[in-house]
């Protein structure tokens, strides 16, 4: 693999709380090399949203980094000075998240916003506008240069979401973070948004970070996929090798359960038996082993190895060794 | 059997200005309609499924059936009796029957009340205290399979799943006959998604439920309702059993809304219909055929002509005039 744009390296994050220290993220390793898409899926709770907000360092306040290093484009994000990472935040990296006016002031027109958020390109106004109409167009909002002087709460949900992605590319970043961002769309929005992506990771040779519990849209959009678990990754691979192939029983399960695989129509779908355990008490052995179907007496016991399954494929589980 | 509830021509309009703003304008409709003339029909026990592009008017139409939207025309029947224009006290036994679980349920859920007093508040909303509310919460809380003592814990202190377990237990509070639910499982993981789901069709199954299921989520659709409709622009385009739509639907904008679906397979082949640009606003409601805008198959008589209503065998219904040949077997 080329050196990564984003390297993630034994994080462990811990949240403290009155009672106790909630160990959120538990040695994730993740890298997302340039120009491809990663991943990420898991039941909610597993820490998806707490490892974006590690990798932007816009974590809660009563969250810690334990162990561990993030480097993006090579340097170390938790070392930058405030400075350094305002410049980085909005220009070499940017965020689309789920609920698009968390991205849009509503007071403002989405022309005056496209501008701003180019404040450090040292060209003409006209220019920034020119550009930020070019892009709307692009991510398909018809009569862009008129639709400059429109306010957010003019367009509708689809729309919203694609100006917020509009914006996030403006800047022409090397990786972008999307934190469910179709989640609350409709499947044929949520079609014109992969492909939208699609086309501007080809097209920019951005790298892509994505979280989504959509696996039909991870399986259309992604590279490579992570799986976490309870504060763990417990297998990563190619889309094809955790679809085709995967290797942990949590992996298994989850993509069993997913009501567009059955044929047949059912009442009654398949689940995970059981609950995620607490993060503030984890049991010893496998973090799966209250649930999964294969547990034998040593997953109980003893942690199990990280198993490397093919190449960049590897999942963390006794049964699979060899 | 005769249906539990019987929409007939439902029609809701929303007021666009004020009264003065559209005098001065002179401005001699300020209306739009959310919903445009649908009828349909559920029977006891049954579950049915509404589908639809956001803004199409899902949760409108559940609003009008709760009675907290005014209704413009058309009936809305419960047991026989049209709920229309009844007086506050004669309609409440029947707003009893019918439960809503909401769309969000974190927001929905009063941030600031224990869980305990989250399922109290039907009661006392209708005035029916129960005589010993902490039986009756803990009795709720076990249908839906959580623990008695979750009642003393805060919302934010629940997970996603929790969360909709309690929506589901607050819906039960007064033992209603219909629920409906507006986006049950959104933002849901699927593992967690099938739990609800199965949790809904248990008690389904054991109490004989109803369910107006109001979804973006075509997968879930196609296993847990009976019935379903496709809704566009405050009218049902198109509507029948699931299996009927699903398999031999008869509008374009059925069909491109189903190929949408991508496949959880990486290597899979989409054969999507596009539907193009946006789906237009209220306030410009396309003349003719209201889909024409974006169907792939129009033609110069869809501009012009709103086509009839057509049928396909039992319960099957659709709205156009060039509609799609059904698939052999
Ligand atoms: N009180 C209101 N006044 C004016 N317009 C309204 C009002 N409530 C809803 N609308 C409009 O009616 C249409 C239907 O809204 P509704 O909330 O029913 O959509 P929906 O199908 O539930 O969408 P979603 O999938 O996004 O929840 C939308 O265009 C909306 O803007
Ligand atoms: N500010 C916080 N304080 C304490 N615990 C938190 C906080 N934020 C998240 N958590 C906990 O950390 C875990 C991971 O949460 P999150 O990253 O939001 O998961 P996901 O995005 O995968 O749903 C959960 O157990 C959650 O309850
Ligand atoms: S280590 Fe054991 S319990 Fe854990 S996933 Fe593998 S088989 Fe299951
Ligand atoms: S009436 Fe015409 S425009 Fe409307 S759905 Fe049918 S073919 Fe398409
Ligand atoms: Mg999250
Ligand atoms: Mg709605």
């Amino acid at each position: 693999m080329a050196e990564p744009v984003l390297n993630i390296r034994n994080l462990s994050v811990n949240y403290f709380t009155p009672r106790g220290t909630v160990q959120a993220l538990r040695c994730i390793n993740l890298q997302v090399p340039p120009a491809k898409v990663v991943g990420l899926v898991g039941e909610s709770g597993c820490g998806k949203s707490t490892l974006i907000s590690a990798v932007i360092r816009l974590m809660a306040e009563n969250a810690r980094v334990a162990a561990g290093e993030i480097r993006f484009l090579g340097q170390d994000m938790h070392r930058l000075s405030s400075r350094d990472l305002q410049n980085i935040r909005g220009k070499d990296m940017s965020m689309v998240f789920q609920d698009p006016m968390t991205a849009l002031n509503p007071v403002f027109t989405v022309g005056r916003q496209m501008k701003d958020i180019q404040y450090r390109d040292a060209v003409s106004r006209k220019e920034k506008l020119k550009r930020a109409s070019d892009m709307l167009s692009l991510v398909g909002i018809p009569d862009a240069v008129s639709r400059l002087d429109n306010y957010p709460h003019h367009f509708s949900g689809g729309m919203r979401q694609r100006i917020t992605i509009a914006m996030a590319l403006l800047v022409q970043p090397k990786l972008l973070i999307a934190d469910e961002p179709t989640t609350a769309l409709d499947a044929t929005l949520e079609v014109q948004i992969i492909r939208l992506l699609k086309e501007l990771q080809t097209g920019f040779q951005c790298a892509i970070l994505f979280i989504s519990h959509h696996l039909n849209v991870i399986a259309e959009l992604c590279d490579f996929v992570g799986v976490m678990y309870a504060g763990e990754l417990v297998e990563k691979g190619s889309v094809r090798d955790i679809f085709h192939r995967p290797g942990h029983p949590y992996t298994r399960a989850l993509l069993e359960c997913d009501p567009s695989v059955i044929a047949e129509p059912t009442r009654f779908l398949p689940t995970i038996p059981g609950e995620i355990p607490s993060l503030i008490d984890l049991p010893a052995g496998c973090i799966f082993h209250d649930r999964c179907p294969r547990a034998a007496q040593v997953c109980k016991n003893t942690p199990p190895p990280e198993v490397s399954l093919a190449e960049h494929h590897t999942a963390a589980c006794h049964c699979l060794e060899v | 059997m005769a249906p539990l509830l019987e929409v007939d021509h439902l029609r809701v309009r929303f007021k666009t200005k004020s009264a003065v703003k559209a005098l001065i304008e002179k401005d001699d409709d300020p209306y739009i309609d959310g919903v445009m003339g649908v009828s349909f029909a559920i029977e006891p026990g049954q579950t049915y499924g509404l589908v639809g592009e956001s803004g199409s008017g899902k949760t409108t139409v559940a609003r009008a059936i709760m009675g907290l939207l005014p209704v413009h025309s058309g009936a809305i029947r419960f047991h026989g009796e049209n709920l229309v224009g009844l007086s506050r006290d004669r309609i409440k036994p029947f707003r009893r029957d019918i439960a809503l679980m909401f769309q969000d349920p974190a927001g929905s859920l009063s941030p600031r009340l224990k869980i305990r007093s989250i399922l109290a508040e039907p009661f006392r909303i209708h005035d029916m205290m129960p005589e010993n509310l902490s039986v009756e919460v803990a009795r709720l809380l076990k249908m839906v399979n959580l623990s008695p003592s979750m009642g003393d814990l805060y919302p934010h202190q629940l997970s996603g799943g929790q969360a909709r377990r309690v929506g589901v237990a607050r819906a039960l509070a007064l033992s209603p006959k219909l629920i409906i639910a507006d986006e049950p499982t959104a933002g849901l993981d699927v593992s967690v998604q099938g739990e609800i789901l199965n949790l809904m069709a248990q008690l389904q199954n054991d109490m004989g439920l109803s369910f107006l299921i109001i979804t973006h989520n075509l997968a879930v659709v196609r296993h847990v309702s009976d019935h379903v409709a496709i809704m566009y622009l405050g009218r049902f385009l198109e509507q029948g059993p699931t299996q009927t739509v699903f398999h031999r639907m008869r509008h374009p904008y059925t069909q491109a809304l189903l190929s949408a679906h991508a496949s959880p397979d990486p290597d899979a082949v989409h054969h999507r219909i596009s539907i193009s640009g946006e789906i237009p606003g209220l306030v410009s409601r396309p003349r003719g055929c209201e889909f024409h805008t974006r169907c792939p198959g129009v033609q110069e008589k869809c501009r012009r002509q709103f086509p009839d209503k057509a049928g396909a065998g039992k319960d099957h219904r659709y709205f156009c005039h060039y509609p799609l040949s059904v698939p052999e077997n």
